[in-house]
């Protein structure tokens, strides 16, 4: 699964190194250092965006490489889950972006720490 | 400095006329800039002392004690007898920009609702980024936002909800 350059090159704004991860006949993205929003505690860390369906049903979503304190909690549901050989956390958010591009459907995922429900 | 090179202050503090010259030295808030034109525009003189027409706002100083301010796209003269030189202010009505256009707002502590209200947006409908020492980042919609001139955000219409 190729992702157009343009939208990678957008991504490369938010984080310091984006690559491409295969498992299965799937990409996913590697978004190391990815910047946080403000409040969050760590400040950035290492994600893993998977911008299509999976088996848990969701639309896409983001995995960190920790847990990540943010200004409103949130339910962590998914916790050390093994993809592309790391093991990574993320919480229930449902995204269903229009027109989604990489970075729409990052944004989408990080605007999880900064809203209330 | 040498002849070709004109201090605007010390003419005015003489009562001269100030002559042509390549070069004038001028005061902005007490900081000596050298302009290279007779005629800089204020955006011009304010981004000499590293500030912009979106939060601050570029007043000339004469010897008898008269103030004016100038615009951001005026031309100032600045052969003008008796002109000091120029100090700034932040201004309470400032620009800042969404989506790429400049809208003007009061400084301060300012709702996320006021500022998507600006475009249109609203809270339920939109998230508000501040692209602010980086890229534009999620705000959090119920928390007020600093405004002191300048930012820059953009909008995104919502797509997330906890599930």
């Amino acid at each position: 699964m190729a992702y157009p350059q343009e939208q990678i090159d957008e991504l490369k704004r938010y984080c310091s190194k984006v690559s491409g991860l295969t498992e299965g006949n799937a990409t996913y993205l590697l978004l190391e250092g990815l910047q946080l929003p403000e409040g969050c505690e760590p400040s950035s860390c290492d994600a893993l965006l998977r911008p299509f369906k999976g088996s848990d049903g969701y639309p896409s979503q983001l995995y960190f490489a920790v847990q990540v304190k943010s200004p409103y909690s949130r339910n962590w549901n998914v916790s050390n889950a093994r993809i592309c050989e790391r093991n990574w956390f993320a919480f229930s958010w449902n995204v269903n972006v229009t027109s989604p591009t990489l970075v729409k459907i990052l944004l989408a995922h990080l605007s999880g720490f900064t809203k209330q429900k | 400095m040498n002849t070709t090179e004109i201090d605007v202050l010390e003419f005015a503090e003489r009562g001269e006329e100030v002559p042509h010259a390549p070069v004038y030295w001028v005061r902005i808030d007490g900081e000596k800039v050298k302009v290279e034109t007779p005629r800089p525009t204020g955006e011009l003189l304010l981004g000499k002392v590293g500030k912009r027409p979106c939060a601050f706002e570029l007043i000339e100083e004469f010897v008898h004690g008269k103030n004016e301010v100038v615009e951001p796209g005026e031309e100032v003269d600045l052969r003008k007898k008796g002109l000091k030189g120029f100090i700034t202010a932040h201004k309470e009505i400032v620009t800042i920009f969404i989506n790429g256009d400049p809208y003007p707002i009061e400084r301060g502590e300012r709702t996320v609702k006021e500022i998507l209200g600006k475009v249109n947006e609203t809270p339920e409908g939109y998230i508000l980024l501040e692209e602010k020492n980086g890229p534009p980042m999620p705000l959090p919609a119920d928390k007020p936002v600093k405004i002191r001139g300048c930012e820059v955000f953009h909008t995104q219409a919502q797509s997330g909800g906890s599930s």
